[in-house]
């Protein structure tokens, strides 16, 4: 296999160890040698060879099959599962094994074992109690890849959660930096000056949407009341401010079914929709628009879409998305979790559509 | 002697009210001539009234007030409005150009009324030869931050999703496929079929994210978790998180050889 283009994912990166003795641990090889001699000292009785060569035996054997069992896991070929090929390795390796160690004492002659009966006896016996141990082993040292393997994942889905969490966490500091766009906030200025000097009636309606707009664009960190039914107040209070600002312009509709208020929902993501739609269809045209703020859920799929529709020229095919629209799409799946995105759609004749898609248990109160 | 004429141009109608009463207060014998709710509207009522002074907001739709100036010229002494812009604030100061900063009071008003009088009873107004220079530079910096502003490469997709049109964003797009007379489009949200071919959207797409890998099939690059070579000049693309494999032709097999 060749290295593709691009970075590989940090699993991959991190097995670049020495090719086939990946696997070989100082503790694997210890605890064979500690089960090679607890067999040599199990049955030793029954051979009437000293116990030191008995166990030099064993030890030999056992670090050949710990070898064979090393190497099968590494050969890892499609056709043949890794564990059953580890285990195969073992059952084929354990008699000729016992054989090469027997192999010495006859002088490196075959037949010479064969011919003499103990000699026999002690392969077969070698290889049976090899048989009957290895595998288990073999088995044992299967279970702890894998759950090694499923630490290993569960260490990445951790690394995984921790960098979402600290994505929403960096979006909120953000936010905390700039809710209020000061070009807004002195134009609203400039109004309300030009109606209460004007000693106008309207002047008291639009302070009051005014104070409600900056009470909810407020920095908070209080996760706990962002609501959908909080979201929509404050885009309320900036279309009644936006409206007052330009009245031959701008129409708007706000359409939420109560039920759905109570829902978490991030605060200040629908505002940027409605600040974009502004931005787009309203700021450009000078016969101005309609824009459009509505949540439902859906009856089929059980989803609750929250939208901004506007009636502007739409989006050009190369028109670079927004900083707000990126950080928006992230915070969004921090929030929601990965289920949860947003859409943009155009509506033929014109209008872009702009909708929150996420998941939420209908009882879910704050 | 006639009395001086002016122009107010500003989107807001609470704002050029506000303006208009204060000027009679300041200045009660200018005759404000006509009021525009917008850049081509300042521009047309310009032209038929001739008036000596106009204010002009700087954002309005259509036209914004620094294009309607441009189009004025040198032909009426000039007054911006604006609300917080440091970039705008700052070109003005530093060509000699008059501004007033939203919400404005009516002292720092009488400072601009005393100067536009001023400069009105002069036979011929001094020229500001800036002028020009920074109204072409602060229009470019208007568009560059109205972000409407067209790359060079595709930025949007558009696939029809039942009866309307959903625009998938390039980084989202994991590969596109030809389909007979139809493009594929695979995204991390679904797939969809197109009417771009694969020729069109290999020219319209940024060449350092997009690779076109096969006669029929272009991918993301970032989207590429290997590429598996095979025997006899062939190979494949493995896609993160996805089963399916795309095919790598002879042809378009260099663009891996060096990685």
């Amino acid at each position: 296999m060749q290295p593709g283009p691009l970075p590989h994912t940090a699993d991959e990166a991190g097995q670049d160890r020495p090719a086939w003795l990946a696997t070989l641990s100082l503790k694997r090889v210890a605890t064979a040698l500690a089960l090679a001699f607890v067999v040599a000292v199990a049955i030793n009785p029954l051979f009437v060879t000293s116990f030191p060569v008995v166990l030099g035996r064993m030890l030999v054997v056992a670090m050949l099959l710990l070898l064979a069992f090393t190497l099968a896991g590494h050969w890892q070929p499609r056709w043949l599962p890794r564990w059953l090929a580890q285990v195969l390795a073992i059952v084929l390796v354990a008699p000729l094994a016992t054989l090469a160690v027997y192999l010495p004492s006859t002088g490196g002659s075959l037949t010479a074992i064969l011919r003499h009966e103990g000699l026999v006896w002690g392969v077969l016996l070698i290889t049976g109690t090899a048989l009957l141990i290895a595998p288990v082993f073999a088995l044992g040292t299967l279970y702890r890849e894998r759950d090694a393997q499923a630490r290993n994942q569960q260490l990445r889905f951790e690394l995984e959660k921790s960098i979402l969490e600290r994505q929403a966490l960096d979006s909120r500091l953000s936010l905390l930096h700039a809710q209020i766009e000061p070009h807004f906030l002195f134009n609203t200025l400039a109004n309300v000056q030009a109606l209460v000097e004007s000693g106008s009636p309207q002047a008291a309606p639009v302070l009051r949407s005014l104070i409600a707009y900056l009470r909810a664009a407020m920095p908070s960190l209080d996760a706990a009341d962002a609501s959908l039914g909080n979201e929509i107040r404050l885009v309320r209070a900036y279309l009644e401010l936006m409206q007052m600002r330009m009245p031959d312009r701008l129409r708007f509709a706000i359409h939420v079914a109560p039920e759905l208020e109570p829902l978490r929902f991030p605060s200040m993501a629908l505002l940027t929709l409605v600040e974009n739609a502004i931005r787009h269809a309203i700021d450009p045209s000078e016969q101005g628009g309609f824009v459009e703020v509505g949540a439902e859920r859906d009856a089929a799929s059980g989803e609750v879409r929250v939208w901004v529709g506007d009636s502007g020229a739409g989006m050009g095919d190369k028109v670079l998305p927004g900083t707000g629209i990126v950080n928006l799409r992230e915070r969004i799946a921090a929030f929601f979790g990965p289920a949860a995105r947003l859409e943009l759609l155009e509506k033929p004749p014109h209008g872009l559509r702009a909708q929150i898609v996420f998941d939420a248990p209908p009882a879910d109160a704050p | 002697m006639n009395r001086p004429t002016a122009l107010i141009a500003d989107d807001e109608p609470l704002l050029r009210e506000r303006l208009r009463t204060l000027l009679g207060r300041l200045w009660p014998e200018l005759d404000v001539v006509a009021q525009a709710r917008n850049g081509r509207e300042a521009i047309a009522l310009f032209d038929l009234h001739a008036p000596q002074v106009v204010f002009l907001d700087v954002h309005m739709p259509g036209l914004n007030g620094i294009e309607a100036a441009r189009a004025v010229a040198r032909r009426a002494e000039l007054v911006f409005v604006t609300a917080y812009e440091r970039y705008a604030v700052q070109a003005f100061e530093q060509g000699a150009i008059d501004y007033l900063v939203k919400p404005f009071d009516e002292p720092r008003l009488a400072d601009t009324v005393q100067r536009l009088k001023s400069r009105l009873a002069l036979p011929t107004p001094p020229a500001r030869d800036t002028l020009d220079a920074v109204l072409e530079t602060l229009s470019s910096e208007l568009k560059r931050r109205a972000g409407t502003e067209a790359k060079a490469h595709l930025q949007w997709i558009r696939a029809s999703v039942g009866s309307s049109v959903r625009l998938i964003p390039v980084e989202q797009v994991v590969y596109l496929r030809a389909d007979e007379k139809y493009t594929l489009v695979v995204w991390e949200g679904g797939e969809a079929l197109i009417r771009k071919t694969i020729r069109e959207l290999a020219d319209e797409l940024d060449p350092s994210r997009f690779a076109q890998i096969h006669r029929s099939v272009i991918v993301n690059l970032h989207q590429v978790a290997q590429v598996n070579r095979g025997l006899n000049e062939s190979a494949e693309v493995q896609l993160k998180g996805r089963r399916e494999t795309l095919p790598v032709s002879r042809s378009y097999l260099h663009l891996f050889r060096q990685m």
